[in-house]
């Protein structure tokens, strides 16, 4: 489904990332741990097309690096960034439906993706009048994950998701990406983690990056 | 004395006015683009260029003299579209990633560049179209007389362009996405929004609102190259007092400097070109991130 290649990334002129390559299959959740620093987040970034890469990335066989930053959330794909990076000047509701306006789905597709976000976090129907700036660090993370599953329905990376989160919810978003799993087969996710032993239970297959190399052997 | 004071009021009130117009393009500008656009001034006198001739020609056309109102509209959002796009196209869209020096440098020679482009189109000698200024005719406020377009319409604009752009911003999805942009561009590029576009978007906009703030000036001064210059420079003052990128911020302090440089000409006429940047650096002392603005950190 997911294929990276050679990928490499240089920031002022250091290598962070030097030739990651792997695999994710359709409806695999795969674990991407490291350290801090060690590349995870550039990861992401160069899937997003966030940031210049070198290598080669495909989506279900067909090379998606000429495809513009704005234009890869079109292919299916979801980002959840680490730091939630909601838009504090709108309500909850707005946040979750933005990507949905700026995509131009029709009424009827909206209406479906977002009864899908509500079933799997029912909490964020609570919430969506609430202004984004006023919710707990918590709730965030959780509207980002609702944010990005509006487009997220191929491939849905998660950023760092369970970081800074009390254990209590925590727990609730593991339930809340079991949901999902279970709802959809075909989803792919890749979670990043700091800390291997959170998502020990919970993804197929885990692939460790450091200093900006990855483990070959989990890779494929 | 109370006379003098109504004047002074009732000057402000249009100067700020016109004031507001263009300072409210720099700020959406920076607020979304983060860039500060020098050449902003140049959108102002092109606007008051084009406004004038437009007007000189429905006058030798021997057209009615009302069209020109719609023309002044006609005249900014052709300067902010054609001059205005172009120049975010073919220039600031390679920019970006520079620093905030070198943009400074290349929108300061923009703005060289324009104002020469006058001197060559237009000459030297100033223009003058005080037609619109005469077809409104005068009210009468407190026993003082002056020209309903300078104390009626131009406040009625301003007041209009301010809730426009609130609407526009609040309530549509081009207004929402520039919203998300000024928040967070790589967020907002991560959900499928085109940055690059919500920026010449936002550039055009800024740019016309520039050239509407010349076109409806045109009226009420003679129109000379370099006009541009006061104007960008007072337009930073007051985004500066108001805090970058706040638009009702915007409105308040232009017209706190409106009414600071009149007051200034009726009591302390050697003051008057001083009194914006007083406001301003007494502003900017006690709240360094202007009067709306909000501080932020910023990493280095």
């Amino acid at each position: 489904m997911l294929e990276l290649a050679d990928i490499s990334v240089s920031i002022a002129g250091t290598p962070v990332l030097r030739r990651v390559a792997f695999r994710v299959g359709e409806g695999e959740t795969v674990a991407f741990v490291g350290r801090n620093g060690a590349g995870k987040t550039t990861t992401l970034r160069a899937l997003m097309g966030l940031i210049d890469y070198t290598g080669s990335i495909r989506l279900d066989g067909r090379p998606i690096d000429a495809v513009p930053a704005h234009e890869r959330p079109g292919l299916g794909i979801g980002y959840a960034p680490e730091d939630r990076r909601l838009f504090s000047a709108f309500s909850i509701a707005e946040n979750i439906l933005l990507p949905a306006r700026v995509a131009r789905l029709s009424a009827a597709e909206t209406k479906r993706r977002l009864d899908r976000v509500y079933a799997i976090l029912p909490e964020l129907a609570q919430l969506a009048e609430r202004p984004a700036g006023s919710v707990s660090g918590g709730q965030g993370k959780m509207v980002a994950l609702g944010r990005a599953l509006m487009l997220g329905t191929r491939l849905v990376l998660l950023d760092e998701p369970f970081q800074g989160l009390a254990p209590v919810l925590a727990n609730r978003y593991a339930e809340a990406l079991r949901a999902l799993r279970d709802a959809d087969r075909t989803l792919s996710l890749i979670i990043t983690e700091s800390n291997p032993a959170l998502l020990k239970h919970f993804a197929e297959r885990t692939i460790t990056i450091e200093r900006g190399e990855i483990d070959g052997r989990a890779a494929a | 004395m109370s006379h003098i004071i109504i004047l002074a009021v009732l000057d402000g009130i249009a100067y700020g006015s016109l004031v507001f117009l263009v300072a409210v393009g720099l700020t959406l500008v920076f607020g979304v683009m983060r860039i500060l656009n020098v050449a902003h001034g140049s959108f102002y006198a092109l606007g008051a260029y084009a406004a004038a001739s437009l007007g000189l020609g429905l006058t030798a056309l021997g057209l009615s003299p009302w069209l020109s109102y719609p023309l002044f509209v006609v005249a900014a959002a052709a300067v902010g579209v054609v001059v205005g796009g172009a120049l975010e196209r073919l220039l600031l869209q390679r920019i970006y990633r520079h620093e905030e020096a070198l943009q400074l440098l290349v929108t300061f020679a923009v703005f060289m560049i324009l104002d020469n482009a006058q001197r060559l189109i237009w000459g030297v000698q100033p223009y003058f179209y005080s037609e619109p200024l005469r077809l409104l005719g005068n009210v009468s406020v407190a026993g003082i007389t002056y020209t309903a377009y300078q104390v009626v319409f131009l406040p009625l604009v301003a007041i209009a362009v301010l809730v426009a752009l609130r609407l526009f911003l609040r309530h549509t999805l081009a207004g929402a996405v520039i919203v998300a942009v000024t928040e967070d561009r790589e967020a907002a590029t991560a959900i499928g929004v085109d940055a690059r576009r919500v920026f010449l978007i936002t550039f055009i906009i800024g740019t016309t609102l520039a050239s509407l703030g010349g076109a409806l000036a045109a009226p009420t001064t003679s129109i000379l190259p370099g006009m541009g210059a006061d104007m960008i420079v007072l337009s930073f003052a007051v985004a500066a007092t108001a805090g970058l990128g706040q638009i009702e911020g915007t409105a308040v302090a232009a017209l706190a400097i409106g009414l600071g440089r009149s007051f200034a000409v009726f009591f302390a006429p050697e003051l008057e070109v001083l009194m914006p940047y007083l406001i301003m650096v007494l502003v900017l002392l006690v709240r360094p991130e202007g009067l709306f603005g909000k501080a932020t950190a910023r990493k280095i």
